[in-house]
């Protein structure tokens, strides 16, 4: 699904964000990656998403090399993906379900299949009553919740979130991380970046952790910290 | 394009223009002026063109013939003009003619002519006709180095004098035109860019669900092309009423003065303006949202 080849970034202020990264996710993976502030996580995710390019070696999505890729494919690419931010960015005059509607809207699908998507994905996330309330009359795990529900509705193989749950409330955050569960396994690769430790003990899957721009450990079946 | 699509560009588009409905409106001010004065310019050079092009094909060649030119070089002269290319007529006048002609003109005023004492001291002459304006200059030359010839005259001085104005509207009118269209260019870009801005976050998320560049851009290039539309139409219709009443009104009271009339001149020029009104709009968004469309 994922693999990264030697990727080295180096950004033009000189910073140098990874260092000769190699890594293989599986289709179907639930990974969490992990690592202190500035280690390169979110760097690794913008490289997936064609956001960045690596400076050295090669990013393959589904097969795709994403830093080859033309830039009218890009577009293509990331409907394979769904991408979630800490800040859920939702558009705040849209209620739920037309911010989730937007994201089929805008890549054209038909009318009928948005309607009966949307309500399939609001239940998914367990929003179905809230459907036509504002941002700003949702909490902040709801507002999440669209977010996810936003990412997933194009199906993505794909889904990437860059510290989800670095807003919310750790009740909150296992919520959150239950519908990741959820969604992973209807067959969605899922790639976490967190910083929330309870999270990745609990959850008991894949951790990658990043130091200075370098995969430090990959564990099938890690916790937060590296405890041998 | 699907419909649904179109009306989310539209709905879209007018949401913005509404959202900035100060700066919308002073961009619609600006491309209406801008294009008015830019009409009025290319009404003004459309009508000189045609006043010398009026004028020329009026004007005759007068050629004066030395005081003592016997008949056979007035003949020799008449039958040299005669066989000059696009001539198309050519009258002898007499220099008694020419006299008698001149009392007739004066004869309110008998007491000017008894200055000259019985004397004639008007040449005979050629009035030369032509079938092609371009001729005029051509053939004033080469018949003023006749022997027999004491000189030519024709409007020289009023064509080229016209020429030369002509002229300099037409340079100092490419010049307004660029500034007036990096003014219109400037204020349109600027007013998109509001809306871009106000999208921004719009945009992001357009991005990361992988809608399309051209998705995206279509919406501002719609506001774009409806700001310059507006103000196209405005200029238009000013620029239409403007002119209507400048041919009514210089037909009362100049009534010589030719004029390119209304019909079709005027709706070419109006087609004219909106098309210039709308690459600009399509321009002017087109710079603003390149600054977002990268990644
Ligand atoms: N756009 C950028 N331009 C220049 N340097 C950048 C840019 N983005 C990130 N960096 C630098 O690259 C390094 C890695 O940043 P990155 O955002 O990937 O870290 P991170 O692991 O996501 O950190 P955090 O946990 O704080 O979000 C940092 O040193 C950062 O300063
Ligand atoms: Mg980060």
């Amino acid at each position: 699904m994922i693999e990264f080849k030697n990727v080295s970034k180096v950004y033009d202020n000189g910073s140098v964000a990874l260092d000769q990264v190699s890594l293989h996710i599986g289709k179907g993976e639930f990974v969490f990656v992990v690592g202190a502030s500035g280690a390169g996580k979110s760097t690794l995710i913008r490289l997936l998403s064609h956001e960045e390019l690596p400076t050295e070696g090669s990013v393959l999505v589904n097969g795709i090399e994403v830093n080859r890729l033309a830039k009218k494919s890009v577009p293509y690419l990331r409907r394979k993906m769904g991408i979630v931010f800490q800040d859920f960015r939702l558009l705040p005059n849209k209620t739920a379900q037309e911010n989730v509607a937007f994201a089929m809207e805008v890549i054209e699908a038909p009318r009928r299949v948005i309607r009966r998507r949307v309500r399939e994905v609001l239940d998914l996330v367990g929003l179905i009553g809230k459907a036509d309330a504002l941002p700003k009359n949702l909490s902040g795990g709801e507002q999440q919740r669209v977010a996810i529900a936003r990412a997933i509705v194009n199906r993505p193989l794909l889904l990437i979130a860059d510290e989800p749950t670095g807003n919310l409330d750790p009740d909150t955050s296992e919520d959150i991380v239950e519908v990741f569960k959820k969604i992973n396994h209807m067959g969605t690769t899922v790639l976490m970046v967190t910083h929330d430790k309870t999270l990745v003990d609990m959850m008991n899957k894949r951790v990658i952790e990043l130091d200075d721009g370098k995969v430090v450990r990959d564990e099938q079946r890690g916790g937060y910290d590296d405890e041998n | 394009m699907k419909i649904r699509t179109m009306h989310y560009y539209t709905v879209a588009a007018f949401q913005s223009f509404w959202r900035n409905r100060f700066m919308s409106v002073a961009s619609i001010a600006t491309v209406a002026i801008s294009l008015f004065i830019l009409g009025i310019f290319m009404t003004l050079v459309a009508n000189l063109d045609y006043f010398v092009e009026n004028l020329e094909s009026q004007v005759e060649i007068t050629v004066y013939l030395k005081d003592g030119a016997t008949q056979a070089d007035i003949d020799s002269v008449g039958h040299r003009l005669q066989a000059l290319p696009d001539v198309k007529s050519v009258t002898f006048t007499d220099k008694n003619q020419a006299m008698d002609i001149l009392k007739e003109r004066m004869k309110d005023q008998p007491g000017i002519l008894d200055a000259l004492e019985g004397k004639n001291p008007l040449p005979s002459s050629y009035e030369v006709t032509f079938t092609q304006p371009e001729a005029v200059r051509r053939t004033a030359d080469i018949v003023a180095d006749y022997p027999e010839v004491e000189g030519t005259h024709y409007g020289q001085e009023i064509i080229e004098q016209l020429f030369k104005i002509t002229t300099i509207i037409r340079w100092g009118g490419i010049a307004l035109i660029i500034f007036l269209t990096l003014a219109m260019l400037f204020i349109i870009s600027n007013t998109i860019r509001l809306t871009v801005f106000a999208r921004r976050k719009e945009i992001a998320i357009m991005k990361y669900v992988g809608a399309t560049n051209w998705f995206i851009r279509w919406p501002f290039l719609l506001e774009g092309l409806f700001l310059g539309f507006i103000g196209g139409v405005i200029a238009d219709i000013a620029l239409y009423q403007f002119y209507d009443f400048a041919v009514t009104s210089i037909h009362q009271s100049l009534a010589f003065l030719p004029m390119v009339s209304v019909y079709p001149f005027m709706y070419r020029t109006a087609g004219v303006l909106l098309i210039i009104s709308m690459v600009i709009g399509a321009i002017g968004s087109t710079i603003s949202l390149k600054r977002y469309m990268k990644v």
